[in-house]
């Protein structure tokens, strides 16, 4: 598992590498400072795991992880003393450590890493389609979520921002529908409408609707209207 | 800013407060005088005098003038009892002041009323007394409602009072515990710490000798910061000190980022200031300096004694938003100015303006203790 280190302060970072040398299944491959050279060194070592403080000079570990194209790599959160970012990753059981760092702690985040992806020969190239099992990250005000694409129910375009339909939350994603669209496997997601992208694998039900449109409704309970044009696309699509 | 947005927010409740008496003070006045005026009316009407010498509307319209001179009469002792400021003082002083004035104003409230019945008007007096002894009576009767008036309105004020003082009470109570609360924030920052032991277990395997010293920077800093607090001030040289250790751990943790230089004039370090006072500068200078600037800077501390007061300046490098600084600081630099204005006076100031471009300062100074 390649794990990038990003920490603004040098012994900061290299306390973590000490702390991670005992862990062979875990190799630094870089380190960096701030965002700029986070999104730098993500572009040429592609890692599975960011070690990402929250308070960093210029951009926020959460304002860098917010602006990353899905699918983010697994991360967990290094703070010292950050009340509210502490509240927001606990409500949503995101991964963080608080330094200095408590080797127990940090074996504990590492264990939880799913470890598929080492299994993946290589990775596609950039834009690909997201599977099932990738995560996207969402922040909304103090709550953030890393979101399994294959729980998204229902996504809804919101001008600029798409609203993401999950759990028991619907935060909004800075992309725009159209963008998700061109991520998202067709095998899964299907254009309901100009403003809906729904996850067929969460349909609960369907019933025939006005001028020969199809009214779904998903698990959770969202009702989506389909088109005409939309439905006989659905159909066609269902039908063996 | 806030200060004196707090002294108009105050005034703004007085004023609604004085508007609402006012309101109340008409209502009862019309009340009583209205309900004596018709019990009188009513009297007048239900035991008719065995030999009635005028009209019933007659009657009536000196009633009526009876009624408003002794609404006038009270309307005009208010203003009067405010000035003297009477609803402040004892039962012992007030007792006699009351039966004072009644008898003052029931004197006048008599004359006025027979001087315009028997004098302007030309009623015969009533055979049955003589005038002397009719306005002797009516002098004794009329004091009587006036006296009535001045409890009520002295019992509204004793009231009034109390619950005030409550309201006082209260008000304290909040203001104490905001201070308890401002004396913990006031200590060094829990972010600062944490980090800071983190970059202290890092130089331990990488730099030992250092990582001993800065144990013993930490200990001297979260010492003083606990202690200090007690203190109302410390000499200049021990506030410094403490400084010192605390950016030398700052530099631990922003190494080349974090660049100092210090011009502090030697009669200066004798000089009491508030504890925490040049650290709390200090913290905002590296908050907002040093810590979002990926390049870092420089912190310059200069202390001068001049013209019988000494001035502290902490420059960093940064801009000041156009809306004031962020919550944080505000709340920092605003206790910070406040404990200096208690101790020290009116005369001693903290203001943060720009420097040069991209230089702001923080400059505080502290009358010399003779001076102040």
């Amino acid at each position: 598992m390649k794990a990038l280190l990003v920490d603004d302060e040098r012994l900061a970072r290299n306390e973590l590498r000490r702390l991670l040398s005992d862990f062979p299944q875990v190799e630094v491959v870089g380190e960096a400072a701030n965002a700029k050279q986070a999104r730098e060194q993500m572009a040429s070592l592609k890692p599975d795991l960011l070690l990402l403080d929250v308070q960093m000079p210029g951009e926020t570990g959460i304002d860098f992880l917010e602006s990353l194209e899905p699918p983010v790599p697994n991360v967990i959160f290094t703070t010292a003393y950050d009340e509210f970012a502490v509240k927001a990753f606990e409500l949503n059981a995101l991964d963080y450590l608080l330094k200095p760092v408590d080797p127990a702690r940090l074996a504990a985040a590492i264990e939880r890493i799913p470890c598929a992806r080492e299994k993946e020969p290589a990775r596609h190239p950039r834009p690909a389609v997201l599977e099932s099992s990738d995560k996207v990250f969402v922040r909304e005000g103090e709550r953030c979520w890393f979101v399994e694409v294959g729980q998204i129910r229902l996504l809804e375009s919101e001008g600029n921002y798409t609203r993401v339909h999950f759990g028991d939350a619907q935060p909004q994603l800075f992309r725009s529908l159209n963008a998700m669209e061109e991520r998202l496997d067709p095998k899964f997601f299907f254009r309901a409408n100009r403003r809906q992208i729904i996850n067929l694998a969460w349909i609960a039900g369907i019933e025939p609707w006005f001028s020969s449109g199809l009214l779904v409704q998903l698990k959770g309970g969202a009702k989506v209207e389909l088109s005409r044009r939309q439905a006989q696309e659905f159909r066609d699509r269902m039908s063996l | 800013m806030q200060v004196s947005a707090d002294i108009s927010l105050q005034h703004g409740d007085a004023s609604q407060r004085e508007r609402a008496k006012d309101r109340l003070y008409v209502l009862f006045q019309a009340a009583g005088w209205g309900t004596s005026l018709g019990f009188a009316i009513w009297m007048t009407i239900a035991f008719p005098e065995h030999e009635a010498s005028r009209p019933l509307s007659t009657q009536i319209a000196y009633l009526v003038l009876w009624a408003g001179i002794g609404f006038l009469l009270s309307h005009f002792l208010r203003p009067l009892m405010a000035r003297w400021r009477w609803e402040q003082l004892g039962w012992r002083a007030l007792v006699p002041r009351i039966v004072a004035a009644s008898l003052a104003a029931s004197a006048v409230w008599c004359v006025l009323l027979y001087g315009f019945i028997q004098g302007l008007i030309g009623e015969p007096w009533p055979r049955t007394h003589s005038p002397l002894m009719l306005l002797v009576v009516c002098w004794f009767n009329y004091a009587f409602p006036i006296g009535a008036w001045l409890c009520l309105y002295f019992f509204y004020h004793l009231f009034d009072r109390l619950n005030r003082s409550e309201i006082e009470r209260f008000q304290l109570m909040t203001s104490v515990k905001e201070a308890e609360l401002r004396a913990l924030k006031s200590q060094v920052n829990p972010h600062f710490i944490f980090n800071s032991l983190n970059s202290l277990r890092a130089l331990i395997d990488e730099d030992p000798a250092r990582a001993r010293k800065s144990v013993t920077q930490l200990a001297n800093l979260l010492r003083y910061s606990l202690q200090s607090g007690q203190l109302e001030t410390v000499p200049f040289e021990d506030e410094l000190g403490v400084v010192n250790d605390y950016l030398a751990l700052e530099q631990v943790r922003h190494e080349e980022r974090l660049r100092l230089r210090l011009d502090v004039a030697p009669e200066a370090l004798r000089l009491p200031i508030p504890p925490m006072l040049l650290q709390t500068l200090v913290e905002n200078a590296v908050k907002y300096g040093i810590s979002p600037r990926s390049e870092g800077g420089e912190i310059a501390i200069v202390a001068r004694n001049e013209g019988g007061a000494l001035r502290i300046q902490v420059y960093n490098p940064g801009e000041i938003p156009a809306d004031g600084r962020g919550s944080s600081t505000g709340m920092g630099l605003r206790n910070a100015a406040e404990r200096l204005r208690l101790i020290f006076g009116e005369t001693a100031t903290l203001r943060i303006r720009a420097d040069r471009p991209s230089v702001v300062v923080a400059e505080a100074v502290i009358p010399l203790p003779h001076h102040s």
